[in-house]
Parts: C-alpha cells; sequence; structure tokens
C-alpha cells in the first residue's frame, strides 16, 4: 500500500494536465457560440416544460457530439445555434433525460418527464457507486442543495434539521462556526463517537474540531472546537443523501457504524457556460430571554453593610425594571456571498466558486469570517474510456471571541446573576479601572466568582482567537474497459491546520488564570495568562476499485464491484501556556509564559501533542443480484486491518451485509392507485476499532522531568466494537406519484462496547479497558409526500416525517453491572450524563428532595429541603419521537415554503435557572417571596406537615450549583416554524441575466409549544456528554433576512 | 468464429482483471502493509521502559513520584486528607459546600474521594514499589530498596489506620487480592523496618558519604544516616499507635526504635518534608488558589484559649465577617456551609509560612519528642516526660520562629469557646459552642498519667500542624486527645455518632465491584460493619465520653 500511495498522488497532476487542456477547447466553444463558422446552422428557439406545463428553468439544452450549448432561462425558453439533423439533448436534474433530431422546425415546445415516473432513478450510494433506485436494499432520503441554500445557517446541517427522519440534529451554543451535533437512528456507542461519517463524492472526509474539542463539564472552558462539516460552502453542494443505516453504509466500514452522510458537490456541467451569484443576509436576535424579579434588591450583610453576590436583600421600595440583558447582547447577522462559474464541453467541464461568509454573533465582539475556494475539473481522455475528475477546495475561516459555554469564560454567567434592582452599565462602561497600586486596569467587578466575572471583561479581555486553513484535493480517475468492466483509483488529502489562542489579561479571575509568584514569599500576582495551541491533521484516503457488470443472457444479472482502501489519519501539533501566568502582564508571546507557577497539574509551557497516528487498510467486494428486474439481491464482504488494535491479535477483522428488495409492483399486477411499490430488507454488521494507544498503554511524562509511570492495566485482547443491524421497509407510489410514502423499521444491537473500568486499586492499576455490553436502537422511520395541488399556476406539496427511536442499554460490563459508564462527571455540580444498565443513552442523574413514607418533602429546622446524598436518574434528554412537516406553494412568480418540526418527549436540565434561583435574581424567586414563602407538601424535623417554607431556604438549597436537580428537570418537547421562505422570480429573460430571484427567509421563527426555559434543542457539547443540559447557555436566535440567487 | 473471438477478447480482460487483482492484493501482503501499525499505536509523547536507563532514571525515577504521593498532588491531597482526616482531626474546615454540604465532612462519606485513597496509595505506592522490585532492585541496589521498602511503610501505615484491615502482603499476586488484618499489617511493617535500617546502616558503614539516591530525594538529600532517624521515628510512632491493644509488642518496638544507634528525629534540621522536583506544598494551593480550605474551630480555640506564640505563624486572622474581622476564627467541622456571602472570610493557614514551595512534613521533631515523653510517662524509659514534653514544645516554638516565653509555665489558659457568628442568624443548628477541655499547658507532676497523656497529646496535636492531619486523627481516636468539638450537622444516617466522631473510613466501591471476596474478608476481619463508625484494631478508646489509656 506504501507504493500505491505515490501513485495516487500522480492523479492530481494528471488532472491538472487534463485541465490546461480545457482551458483551450473552452475558448474554442466560445468562438463556435458565435457560429460564424457553422454556416448552415440557424438560430432554434425553444420551450422546455415539465409535464403538467410549468416552464422550466435551467434546463441544459446540448448538441450532441458538439460543445454547443445552453440552459432555459425562467421562462424556459432558449436560443440555439443548430441545423437540421442535429441531435438535440435535454437534460435536467431529476427529469427523464430527453433527445429530439431537429427537422427543419425553428420553435419547438419540448416537454419532459419527472423521471419518478420511470422510477430509475440513480442514487448515489457508498463509495461514490450510482445505483438504480430500485435496487437499494436500505433507506436513503436524498436533499437537494437549493433546500440547503435557501436559508442558509451558520453549520449547513442545520439546514437539514426537521427535513429527513430519522436524524437527530443539535446545534451547539456557541454562535456561528459552531459545531453540530447529528445522531441516525440514537446513539451506539458507549465510548467513540456516535456521529456519522461525511463523505464528500465518494470519499470519507474527517469531521474534525481543534484541539478544544468539546467541553467534558459542566463547568465548560474553552470554546466549541467546531467541526469539519460547517466549513463547507452550501453553494457548493448539489445534494445530500442521508443513509441512516449501517447496511447502507457497510462498504465504508468503521467510521460508517453510525450511518453516513454523503454529500455530492457540483461540477461543471456539459455545455454551458453558467455564473451564478448568490446572496443572503440575516438578522439574527435571541428569541427568549430568562425571566427576572425586580422588586427584591442585592443581599446586604447585617453586620458589615457590604454588598453581597446574590439578590436576596430587602424589597425595594419601587420596582426598579433592570433590562441587563438588552445592554448587553446586540442584532448578530450572517452575510454570505458567493460566486460559482460553470462552464464545460463534452471532454471537460469546469467549476469554480468563491463564498465568503461574516457573521456577527449575538455576543459582542463574536464573529466568524470564512472564505471557500472550489476549483473542480473534470476531463475525458482516449476516447472517453479515461475520465479524470479533480477537486480542491481550500477554506479559511476565522472565528473571534467565540462565547464559552458552561460556567468558565462564559458572559452570560455574571450578566444574568447581576443583583436587580440596580444598573449594570457602570460595568459595561467601565469593566475595568485602574488600579493605581499596580499601576495596571484590573477587572472591576464585584462578585469574587470562578463561576462569574464582569460580561464586558470576558469580551474585552478574555479574547479568543480561533484559525482553521484547510486544502482537501480530491482526485479520481476511472478507466473503462468496455461495458462490464471500469476501474476506478481515487486519491484525497485534506489537511486541517487548527490554531488556537486565548488571552486572558491581568486580574482574570484566579481559577482560570493562575496568578504567579515571582519571588515568593511576595504574595502571588495576577498576570494574565496566555494559552495556545496549534494542530494539524492530515487524512489521506485511497481506494482502488473494479467494477464489473457479468455480461449475462436471461433474466439473471450480476454486478459488482471488488475494491482497497486505506485511511491514514494523522495528527500533529503542541500546546503552549495552559494553566501557567506570565512575567510580564499583558504581553501574550510566549517567551512570557512562566516555566512552571507550582499550580495545578501544568507541568510545561511547552507541550507537544501525541501524534494520532492511526490506519485503516481494508479490502472489500460487493455483489448485486436481480432477477427480471423486481428482485435485488446485494451482499457485500469487507475486511479492515487497524493500527489502533496493534498489539492484540485482533487487529484483522471482516464484517458481512446482506439485503433483498423486491419490486411488488413490477412482480405482479397491484391495483391502478398504486404505482409503485417496493419492500425491502437488510441485515448488517459494522465493526469499529478501539481509540488509539489503549492497546500499549506506556509511560508519560509528569511534573518537572518526572516519569508518571503507567496505571492503565494493559488487555492484549481487546477487539472491536460489532454492531448488528437490521431493518425492513416499504416505499409506495400511488395516485400516479402524487403520494409518496415509505416505511422503515430497525433494530440495532452494538455489542463488544469499548468500556472503560476502574480496576481494584490492589492491582496497581487505577484505569482498565475491555469489551463488553449491548446498546440497543429500534426504531421506525415515515416519509409522506403528496403533491396537493397540481396545476399550471399554482402548485402545493406537502411532506411530513415521522421517527422514533428507543434506546436501551442491555449490558455494560457484566462483571460490574451497577457501575455506569460516566459521560459527563459531576464535579461537585448538580449534573451528571451516564449509560447504565436498562437505562438509556444518556440518562441524567442528580439529586433528589428527601421525602418520607407519605411522599412528603422534609426540611431541615430552617425550612430548607434535605437532599437525597445519593444521585438518582432524573430523565433522559433524547427526543422520543420527532415530526417534521414541509409545505411549498408555487403561484406564478411566487413561491412559498415552511417547515414545522416538533421534538416530542425527553427531559432537560436548567442550572441556568437553578443559579438564577438561588442567587434570588428569578422571577420565581421574586414570586415566592412576595408569596410569603413557596409553597410545597413538606414535613419538619419534628414531624410537623408544612405548607410553606421560606423562599431563601428553598431557593439557596434546591438552586445550589450541587443542588436538587429533580426540581429543574423540564420537557424537552419542542415544536417550532423551523424556516420560512417567500419568494419571487422575476420574469426576465435577456441575454445577460437567465434568472433572478428575491426571497425573503426566516428561520427559528416561532415557538409553537417550549416549556423549558431554554431551546431543549440546543447542546453544550456535540460530543456524547452534557446531553440536556443548560448551562448558561446563549439563547437560541431568531434568523430574519432575504437572500438574491442571479444566474448569468 | 465470432465465438472464438468473444472468448479470447474475454480472456484477455479477464487476465487484465486478474494481474490488477493481484496487484492490489500483493500490495497488502508482499509489503507487509501492517508492520508499522504498532510504532503508529505507541504514544510518540510516551515514554518506553528502555528508553529510561541512562542516569538509573529505570529505577529511581520512581521514586519522586512516590514520594510527593504519600500527600498526594493538590486534587489528590484534597480528597484523601483535607475533607478527610484533617477535618475529623480539627485542623481544617471547607467554606466551600461540596455535594451541596452532603459529604465526609458531615460524616457523608463520599465513596469516589475515598477511591482515590486506594487509588494513590495502591497504584502510586504499592504497585510501584513491586514494579521496583521486579526490577531486581532488591539485590542489585538494596540501599534503593530500603528506601522504598520505608517509603511504603510511611504511604501503607496512614492507610491501614483509616480503613483497619487492608490488602498488604497479598497486593499484586493475583485477579483477587486478599486482606491482611491490621495486626498482622503492623507486624509486617515492624519487619520491614528492620530492613530498612539494618540495610542503611550497612551501607553507610561500608560507603561512608555515598549519595547514589541524591537525585531522586525530596527528603534528605541523599542522606542515608537522616533516612535511618526517620525509620527509627516512624517505629516509635507506630509502636505507640498500638499501645492500648498490644502493650507488649508497643513497648518493645518503641525501645528498639529508642535504643537504635541511628537514632531518632530530634531537631528541626532533621525533619521529614517532602519538597524539590516541581512538588508545590498542596495546602497553599488549595487554599490560595482554590479557596476551598479554612482553619477548623477546634484549632483556633485552643490557639486562642492558650495566647499560643505559634497562633499568628500558624494561621492568619479572618477578615469578614467584620465581627469576627482580625480574629482568629475557623470553621466548625460540618456546618452547613452553603449561606452566602459564606465562610470565605474565615481564618487560613499562614501562607507566608506555609507558602508554595514549604515543605509538606511527614513527622517533626517536636512530634518525636512527645512521643518519647509518653513512653517515659509510661515507665518504658528513665528520661523525664517532663523534659520530653518541655522539649516538644520548645522545638515547635523554634520550628515556628517563636519563642515559648510563659508558655512552659501557664497552668491557667484552657481551651476557648467557640462562637461563630453566622449562626443562628442563617443556617441551623448553631455552630457555636463551649470549650470541650479543661486541660492547661504547664507539666503537672501530681496529675494523673491520663491527664499528663492529654496535655502531651494535645501539644502534638498543635505542633503537627498543618501537615500532620492524618497522624493527629489517628492519634484523637487511640487516646481521645485533644478534645474536639463534634459535627455541626452529621449526614452519616445513623452510621457514625455524633458524640463518639468517626472512628474510620469505608471501603471503597471498587473493592467491592473488582475484590469482593477480598473485601468481604476485610470486613470480616473488622470485626464490624463497613461503616465510619465501627472502629479499628487499635482504637480501643472506641470515642468513649472518658478515655481510658493506662
Amino acid at each position: 500500500m506504501k507504493k500505491l500511495l505515490p501513485l495516487i498522488l500522480l492523479v492530481p497532476c494528471i488532472a491538472f494536465g487534463a485541465n490546461s487542456h480545457q482551458k483551450a477547447r473552452v475558448a474554442t466553444r466560445t468562438k463556435t457560440g458565435t457560429s460564424l463558422n457553422v454556416p448552415n446552422a440557424a438560430a432554434i428557439k425553444g420551450v422546455v416544460k415539465d409535464e403538467t406545463g410549468t416552464p422550466l428553468a435551467g434546463v441544459t439544452v446540448a448538441i450532441k457530439g458538439t460543445n454547443t450549448g445552453t440552459q432555459t432561462d425562467v421562462n424556459g425558453a432558449f436560443t440555439l445555434n443548430a441545423k437540421p439533423g442535429d441531435v438535440l439533448s435535454i437534460s435536467y436534474i431529476g427529469y427523464t433525460s430527453k433527445q429530439i433530431t431537429l427537422g427543419s422546425e425553428t420553435i419547438l415546445t419540448i416537454t419532459i418527464s419527472s423521471n419518478t415516473k420511470s422510477l430509475n432513478e440513480v442514487v448515489v450510494t457508498a463509495l461514490g457507486v450510482k445505483r438504480s433506485e430500485k435496487s437499494l436494499v436500505y433507506a436513503n432520503q436524498l436533499v437537494k442543495g437549493d433546500e440547503l441554500t435557501a436559508v442558509k445557517t451558520d453549520n449547513l446541517m442545520n439546514s437539514l434539521n426537521g427535513k429527513v427522519a430519522g436524524v437527530d440534529i443539535s446545534p451547539s451554543t456557541s454562535g456561528p462556526g459552531g459545531s453540530v451535533k447529528v445522531i441516525l437512528r440514537g446513539s451506539k456507542s458507549a465510548t467513540g463517537t456516535n456521529q456519522p461519517l461525511y463523505v464528500i463524492d465518494g470519499v470519507p472526509m474527517t469531521n474534525t474540531s481543534n484541539y478544544n474539542g468539546q467541553p467534558n463539564s459542566t463547568y465548560g472552558g474553552s470554546p466549541d472546537g467546531g467541526d469539519g462539516i460547517s466549513n463547507l460552502n452550501p453553494d457548493d453542494i448539489e445534494s445530500i443523501t442521508v443513509l441512516e443505516g449501517a447496511s447502507a453504509a457497510a462498504l465504508y466500514g468503521s467510521q460508517a457504524a453510525n450511518g453516513v452522510i454523503l454529500v455530492t458537490t457540483k461540477k461543471g456541467k456539459e455545455g454551458t457556460a453558467t455564473i451564478n451569484l448568490s446572496s443572503s443576509y440575516t438578522n439574527n436576535t435571541i428569541s427568549y430571554k430568562p425571566d427576572f424579579q425586580n422588586e427584591y434588591g442585592v443581599t446586604v450583610d447585617p453586620t458589615t453593610h457590604l454588598k453581597g453576590t446574590t439578590s436576596w436583600g430587602d424589597k425595594l421600595s419601587s420596582p426598579v425594571v433592570e433590562d441587563n440583558l438588552s445592554d448587553f447582547y446586540r442584532s448578530g447577522n450572517n452575510f454570505t456571498n458567493s460566486v460559482s462559474l460553470s462552464a464545460g464541453s463534452e471532454l471537460a467541464q469546469s467549476y469554480f466558486s468563491y463564498a465568503n461568509t461574516m457573521a456577527n454573533g449575538v455576543d459582542p465582539g463574536d464573529n466568524l469570517k470564512r472564505n471557500n475556494f472550489t476549483f473542480r475539473e473534470t476531463g475525458e481522455f482516449l476516447n472517453k474510456k479515461l475520465i479524470v475528475d479533480v477537486n480542491t477546495n481550500y477554506i479559511n475561516q476565522k472565528i473571534m471571541d467565540a462565547p464559552g459555554e458552561g460556567f468558565y469564560y462564559n458572559a452570560l454567567t455574571g450578566l444574568y446573576l447581576y443583583p436587580r434592582g440596580q444598573s449594570i452599565t457602570p460595568y459595561k462602561q467601565n469593566y475595568e479601572v485602574f488600579d493605581p497600586t499596580r499601576n495596571l486596569n484590573e477587572q472591576n467587578w464585584d462578585a469574587n466568582e470562578d463561576i462569574q466575572q464582569n460580561p464586558w471583561w470576558i469580551v474585552n479581555r478574555n479574547p479568543n482567537f480561533t484559525n482553521r486553513d484547510r486544502l482537501i484535493v480530491n482526485s479520481t480517475a476511472k478507466y473503462t474497459v468496455n461495458d462490464w468492466l471500469n476501474f476506478q483509483i481515487r486519491g484525497n488529502v485534506d489537511r486541517v491546520a487548527d490554531s488556537y489562542q486565548q488571552n486572558d489579561y491581568a486580574t482574570t479571575n484566579a481559577v482560570l488564570s493562575p496568578s504567579v509568584s515571582l519571588h515568593p514569599p511576595a504574595p502571588p500576582l495576577s498576570n494574565g495568562s496566555f494559552t495556545m495551541n496549534q494542530q494539524t491533521l492530515t487524512q489521506i484516503y485511497s481506494d482502488f476499485i473494479a467494477n464489473f457488470k457479468i455480461p449475462l443472457k436471461g433474466d439473471f444479472k450480476v454486478d459488482g464491484l471488488v475494491g482497497a482502501s486505506i485511511t491514514d489519519d494523522n495528527t500533529v501539533g503542541e500546546a503552549y501556556g495552559a494553566g501557567l501566568g506570565l512575567y510580564i502582564p499583558n504581553i501574550f508571546v510566549e517567551q512570557n509564559v512562566v516555566t512552571s507557577n507550582g499550580l495545578a497539574s501544568a507541568s510545561s509551557n511547552v507541550s507537544t501533542l501525541p501524534s494520532n497516528h492511526s490506519q485503516i487498510q481494508s479490502l472489500f467486494g460487493s455483489v448485486n443480484l436481480s432477477f427480471k428486474n423486481w428482485a435485488y439481491l446485494t451482499v457485500t464482504e469487507r475486511n479492515d486491518w487497524s493500527s489502533t488494535l496493534s498489539f492484540t491479535p485482533n487487529d484483522s477483522y471482516s464484517y458481512p451485509s446482506v439485503g433483498l428488495s423486491l419490486i411488488l409492483s413490477d412482480m405482479t399486477k397491484l391495483p391502478d392507485v398504486i404505482t409503485y411499490a417496493k419492500i425491502r430488507g437488510s441485515y448488517a454488521e459494522v465493526a469499529t476499532p478501539v481509540s488509539q494507544y489503549t492497546t500499549n498503554p506506556i509511560n508519560s511524562f509528569g511534573n518537572a522531568g518526572s516519569v508518571t509511570f503507567n496505571s492503565v492495566y494493559p488487555n492484549p485482547l481487546l477487539k472491536p466494537t460489532n454492531t448488528k443491524s437490521k431493518e425492513a421497509g416499504l416505499d409506495l407510489r400511488l395516485l400516479d406519484n402524487r403520494l409518496t410514502y415509505s416505511f422503515t423499521w430497525y433494530k440495532s444491537n452494538s455489542y463488544n462496547q469499548f468500556i472503560q473500568y476502574t480496576p481494584p486499586a490492589s492491582t496497581g492499576y487505577t484505569t482498565g479497558y475491555l469489551n463488553a455490553g449491548n446498546i440497543q436502537n429500534t426504531g421506525i422511520e415515515m416519509l409522506l409526500g403528496f403533491d396537493a395541488v397540481k396545476s399550471s399556476a399554482f402548485r402545493w406539496n406537502t411532506n411530513l416525517n415521522y421517527s422514533f427511536n428507543h434506546n436501551k442499554i442491555i449490558e455494560l460490563n457484566p462483571a460490574d453491572p451497577t457501575t455506569p459508564v460516566v459521560l459527563t462527571g459531576f464535579g461537585n455540580n448538580a449534573y451528571e450524563s451516564v449509560l447504565a444498565t436498562g437505562g438509556q443513552y444518556g440518562d441524567i442523574y442528580g439529586y433528589t428532595f428527601q421525602r418520607n413514607a407519605k411522599g412528603q418533602i422534609e426540611l431541615s429546622s430552617t425550612g430548607a429541603p434535605i437532599q437525597n446524598s445519593t444521585a438518582k436518574l432524573l430523565g433522559n434528554p433524547n427526543p422520543k419521537f420527532q415530526i417534521g412537516w414541509g409545505n411549498s406553494f408555487d403561484y406564478k412568480h411566487f413561491s412559498l415554503s415552511f417547515l414545522v418540526d416538533g421534538k416530542f418527549g425527553g427531559q432537560v436540565l436548567s442550572m441556568t435557572q437553578m443559579l438564577l434561583d438561588s442567587y434570588g435574581v428569578s422571577a420565581a424567586s421574586g414570586a415566592a417571596r412576595d408569596a410569603g414563602g413557596v409553597v410545597v407538601n413538606g414535613v419538619d424535623p419534628s414531624g410537623k406537615t408544612v405548607t410553606k417554607t421560606d423562599a431563601y431556604a428553598w431557593y439557596s438549597t434546591v438552586g445550589n450549583r450541587g443542588g436538587i436537580g429533580e426540581a429543574y428537570m423540564y420537557s424537552a418537547t419542542v415544536v417550532r416554524l423551523r424556516s420560512a421562505t417567500l419568494g419571487y422570480t422575476w420574469p426576465i429573460s435577456n441575454s445577460a441575466i437567465k434568472s433572478l430571484k428575491l426571497s425573503l427567509i426566516g428561520s427559528n421563527l416561532i415557538y409553537f409549544y417550549k416549556k423549558a426555559p431554554y431551546d431543549p434543542e440546543v447542546t453544550m457539547s456535540t460530543g456524547n456528554g452534557l446531553g440536556g443540559v443548560d448551562v448558561f447557555n446563549a439563547p437560541s436566535t431568531r434568523n430574519v433576512g432575504a437572500s438574491l440567487d442571479v444566474t448569468f | 468464429m465470432k465465438k472464438i473471438n468473444f472468448l479470447r477478447y474475454n480472456s484477455t480482460i479477464i487476465r487484465t482483471f486478474c494481474k490488477c487483482a493481484l496487484v492490489v492484493v500483493g500490495l497488502f501482503v508482499l509489503s507487509g502493509c501492517t508492520k508499522n501499525f504498532q510504532n503508529m499505536n505507541t504514544n510518540n509523547t510516551g515514554i518506553l521502559d528502555s528508553q529510561l536507563i541512562p542516569n538509573h532514571n529505570s529505577i529511581g525515577l520512581y521514586y519522586p513520584g512516590m514520594q510527593q504521593n504519600i500527600f498526594g498532588e493538590e486534587n489528590d491531597y484534597q480528597l484523601i486528607q483535607n475533607l478527610n482526616s484533617d477535618c475529623y482531626a480539627g485542623y481544617y474546615m471547607s467554606p466551600n459546600p461540596f455535594r451541596g454540604n452532603i459529604n465526609n465532612q458531615d460524616y457523608s462519606l463520599v465513596d469516589g474521594w475515598n477511591s482515590d485513597i486506594y487509588t494513590v496509595y495502591y497504584t502510586r505506592i504499592m504497585g510501584v514499589v513491586q514494579t521496583i522490585e521486579k526490577k531486581g532492585t532488591r539485590t542489585s541496589t538494596p540501599d534503593f530498596w530500603a528506601i522504598a521498602l520505608m517509603l511504603q511503610v510511611q504511604a501503607m501505615s496512614r492507610v491501614t489506620d483509616y480503613y483497619g484491615p487492608i490488602p498488604y502482603s497479598k497486593v499484586g499476586q493475583g485477579a483477587t487480592t486478599p486482606y491482611d488484618s491490621q495486626q498482622s499489617v503492623y507486624n509486617q511493617f515492624f519487619t520491614q523496618l528492620d530492613t530498612v535500617v539494618t540495610t542503611l546502616e550497612a551501607y553507610t558503614k561500608a560507603n561512608p558519604g555515598a549519595e547514589p539516591f541524591a537525585n531522586f530525594d525530596m527528603i534528605y538529600a541523599g542522606n542515608y544516616t537522616e533516612w535511618i532517624k526517620y525509620a527509627n521515628s516512624l517505629r516509635l510512632r507506630l509502636a505507640m499507635h498500638i499501645v492500648n491493644i498490644d502493650p507488649i509488642t508497643a513497648k518493645a518496638q518503641a525501645l528498639k526504635a529508642i535504643n537504635d544507634p541511628g537514632g531518632l528525629i530530634t531537631v528541626n534540621t532533621d525533619n521529614a518534608g517532602i519538597t524539590g522536583f516541581g512538588y508545590h506544598n498542596p495546602i497553599w494551593l488549595i487554599g490560595t488558589s482554590w479557596t476551598d480550605l479554612a482553619v477548623n474551630a477546634s484549632l483556633t480555640s485552643y490557639l486562642n484559649g492558650y495566647k499560643d506564640p505559634r497562633e499568628s505563624q500558624m494561621i492568619s486572622p479572618a477578615t469578614s465577617p467584620s465581627s469576627i474581622a482580625g480574629q482568629y476564627v475557623g470553621i466548625r467541622s460540618g456546618t452547613p456551609v452553603s449561606a452566602k456571602p459564606g465562610y470565605n472570610g474565615y481564618s487560613l493557614p499562614n501562607f507566608n509560612n506555609t507558602a508554595q514551595y514549604t515543605p509538606m512534613y511527614l513527622m517533626v521533631a517536636s512530634e518525636v519528642w512527645f512521643l518519647k515523653a509518653e513512653a517515659a510517662l509510661r515507665g518504658w524509659t528513665t528520661e523525664s516526660a517532663q523534659t520530653d514534653y518541655e522539649t516538644g514544645i520548645n522545638t515547635s516554638m523554634s520550628q515556628w520562629g517563636v519563642s515559648a516565653g510563659s508558655y512552659l509555665t501557664d497552668n491557667t489558659s484552657t481551651e476557648a469557646d467557640y462562637v461563630d457568628p453566622q449562626t443562628p442568624s442563617t443556617t441551623a443548628p448553631n455552630a457555636s459552642i463551649k470549650a470541650v477541655s479543661t486541660i492547661t499547658i504547664a507539666w503537672d507532676a501530681a496529675a494523673t498519667p491520663e491527664k499528663n497523656l492529654e496535655r502531651i497529646i494535645t501539644q502534638k496535636w498543635i505542633a503537627m500542624f498543618p501537615t500532620g492531619g492524618w497522624e493527629a486523627w489517628t492519634e484523637y481516636r487511640r487516646t481521645g486527645y485533644p478534645r474536639l468539638f463534634p459535627v455541626v450537622v452529621n449526614n452519616s444516617g445513623g452510621d457514625i455518632s455524633t458524640d463518639l466522631q468517626i472512628r474510620r473510613i469505608q471501603y471503597p466501591s471498587t473493592e467491592y465491584t473488582g475484590n469482593a471476596a477480598g473485601v468481604a474478608q476485610g470486613v470480616q476481619l473488622l470485626g464490624g460493619p463497613d461503616k465510619g463508625g465501627t472502629p479499628v484494631w487499635w482504637d480501643t478508646n472506641k470515642g468513649q465520653a472518658t478515655p481510658k489509656n493506662f
């Protein structure tokens, strides 16, 4: 394989060669376009319409065998120079291509029909292989590019939210550039990733974040590290296909156990030259605020008369309504502009695009700038036997001041907890004040707590900078030997260079930015601190595939592929300064980082990050057997060799899949109402290797040159996790295709989970790893589409998707069934997220009220509720079922579409509300004081029933950071108007402009139902932990704007 | 004809196809694709054992880690000592309401905290000693081996005093680890200390002045004669622990320690303190950076009542609330501290003296003088108990840089009452409490041995602050002294008596899940339920109202 790599890397060179060749051809074509050297040609005019008579814009009309071609304008009209006898080729996505031989007529009306009728729709499947929809043995859902770009969002995956059944999408709370959590058919892995594999044009893409990754505790800290999919330019995307099940992905191997999202990008089209400009602007405002009280002021110490940090003070003589939030939040916006140029002849096609995104978050200072460049060239050689396709993407993304998540570095803690009845404005204007003793500006904030600082200090004096430079080069060479055999070789390099920097100015809170004892015993000084990390990931993927179609006569047909692939991931990097401090205040240069401050476990001001080098090599094959075009059997087998299982005998492992589909409508005569009926079923296994380095634990560096000797119990028999999944489904098209219905049932069990356990300490080891367990997901997915009205003037399409998933942890470590796998530990706070045997993935554990036998809450003598000391199950945040309802209306030049979606069931914990209550700033804490206490069904220590208890005693206990989570569980059900667009297409047609469309767009517009005090869909982490918890999560935004789309 | 052509054509294709397939398969098989896998799957920032051969690092580098893990770094120290025995000994109490004030400090024992004790001592000390042994150190470098055994005894004596029976003789020998009775563990300690002392005495005799351990020594910079003194002093301490349960062994071992020609720790320059190798004082860090500790009301009540000259050196005055600002006021154990603005302004250790790199003392000379005073009081030696007692106080005074003044003759001062200005106004029950001790400072030859023992232990308790909480809690349980305030709130659910106070720590749940047979045997050896109220083997006083030590 080593020898294969240089060969693959040659492919881009060949492809660029094709590109230079192509330039000359484009020039020639322009000349032919003027028709000067084609004496017999005459201008042919025509209109292309669909079967209902509606004109179709953007249809490609080309003269076969030449470089001449054009696209229809907004009225479906085209003009082309052609001569009688020429064959016109008319093609349009979603429609059956048509060829017309020209006679003497010069004005044509061409009708093309949507290819749903033909049912020979071609679907892109694993490895970029195109197959007929009929032959697929599993469910797949297609989302076209224009659906993704109609309402642009910060991360293009957010645009899929609500549109696809069986997909649970949770955006992170970290503003523009934040990552998205995507779960297909439930979480399956206890410790590995549960996110799907992203595949661009048949090649797996790394969805890497920067070194910060995701927060792993409620404290949070560094901002979200972003993800890979958000870097892409949505305008480059032709379509996205979601393959939820494992069987769809058996050919992708390990990474595909959680499903695959196939992204097909645009390429130049044969016979056309178009320029597309797209511009979109949205204005973003926070869509909800916490409820505050305005009657009671700051707590004042009765003896010192000093102001405290809470709002349990006296009743104000007159309520002072201060909207501190409006002083802080601003209108965010997202301004995306892109241009794409596409041109192509029969032999070579070019596509170039540039997109610029400028986004400002609602947190002041937070902004994102992204530039995407794409250049794709496709060339055909050797009498079209060799096709070379090279796609190059360069992405640069800079994010400044991404908001912190959790308690640390989060401006919202200080903003929300600031005592009521007084204006925060002075702290906004003077977030720092001059300290003559130190001769520097120091933070101006009353509360000295690790969880809160002056919000504007965080914005201005704890800035962070994230930069990403990414280059993706993907090249494919495909050689067609004959009509039953072709070879394809593919190489892809994805190089992601990330850097992150955080500057903490002097007098930042000591827990976040350590003080330095430069001259002990002189007291330590807060000089600020500087954290930086740089990381470069290089993923090299390459494969070789032979596709064959055995020429058989008769009713049986056999085709398939065999291939080999290699995926090599290597991450190298360095980190500086974490947890240390500075010699000279406020100079953020590495030389200024102290070498050791004797604090915490920070050992060194510079550290080499472990080079995460892993490799998977694979051999795979797939055979499809069909009978009479109504029965299809697919069998696949794959063998992987994984470097992460080296040192064990299990580094080579294989897994199969098998599936069958039957086209009932072709098998037998069905009632006329049924146009098409298909049933399908499949079984698949996917094996996922263990984490890196776990099979060979070694010693590491500790403080100041000391060695931390290995404490991991070496397990030489680790093996991969094995997911076995079954699915069955039905696809129906009724009423002449106007009504479509699809149903899928699935069940997956993931065995041999990679589980960390604690060996008895008397073994001398602190950590061990083993394979055990069984996590099950069962569910159904349904899709219903209906062309309710289909006249030439007015069309209404409505569609509904429904999905239900039930997750069950059947078994974890059988030797220790009562110890859960902890996803997020308590860390002294009120929230824990675990996998417990018999429970569900991500169950929330927390503390409950201590109750007597009659169920009454036991109160202490002060009236505070007594907290159970052991944590109990409080709920599970995952939705039970999801429904999306999309509608689109077209009337003449207007189009209107909207999407309503709901996630139903599940519970979430709001630690924000806990703290607002315990600090006495919440409306609830005010109302309780007004009412003379909190109404309870309680009992005092003497056993006397209590109906009302002191508000302070109550809230300061239940709302404590380690308080009673039971009281803060909320329904996670949320139903919203996800998006709406109103578009107008100008009825213009001239030589310069082919189409012009202006749309009003909006997203996250209305909450029809939301009981939690925050948007329960957003997540603090897109990793496995921190599900369903609100720790001062930034509010979701309501986004309204406009977009303009022009094609030349 | 046509058919033949087709076949020929086909066979060419098939041959081409087969060749390609062979090339692909061959690339996998012939180039040994997976031969770099082990290299890839080895952490490049880690250290292989083979890389540690230079400078004897492969053995020596285990020692700094072992030494600093006797106390642990700040997070471990906090869990294993500061929120545990430091509190039970009346030294510290956290102003931070950990787990909503439901934690070890009010007798709701947190398994995650107590598990850390096993983790630290078994994985970072016992396990490491075994690794050192497996490398042949016992015979190749017996002096290094002696230090390893010494550190093991020092560390594991802390563990057995927390729990009672523990895995000791059979550690690392199988999947389940049997427990040893505490008596057996103590006997092994004494035997191992014999090895330590004889080995080091033989080495120093054979190699005078040689300091091969200097590169790895966080305590005595490689000076083995100091290690011998430390070993003898530790033997004396352990001997005294068992005096009520096994007086014969106790006396024999104590006399062995006192009479050993290598001597005891008697002056402050002999003090065994952990420092260097980047190790920082965890009390300083927890107190300054995390603001997670304050001193205990018991400590301030004695120091205030005794008008102790060491007070201002040991601790700093409270800063808030204003009613106590400038006074020395600690927090009583088990105070529900959630009320805002909280207990953050209460007295702290004096961080000028407990600073960033101040050594963490495992044993100080004053403790040894008080042990000798007790030995004399028991009539084991002919020394004057009073002289030893007063030398102990003076040694402690000089450790803190103050002079005793009239302290030694003060026969009236007793522990002061404790008033918590924040109760009962915000939380109940009232943390304020009357003094629980009437013991005075000056030696009283006419007093009963029991009274003078209380005097010795009370002064030893003051002298072992700020790092000796572990030993102070052991001595409190053994002797019943000094008299300490009970917890304000008891959340043990009846497992631990407020009056008798906590007697031990529960075994971690990881033992029940991973070593069930072993821990079951441990509980059987303990002779009572695995709860905080069950006394360990040497604990004959069991917290009774009138301690009986004679």
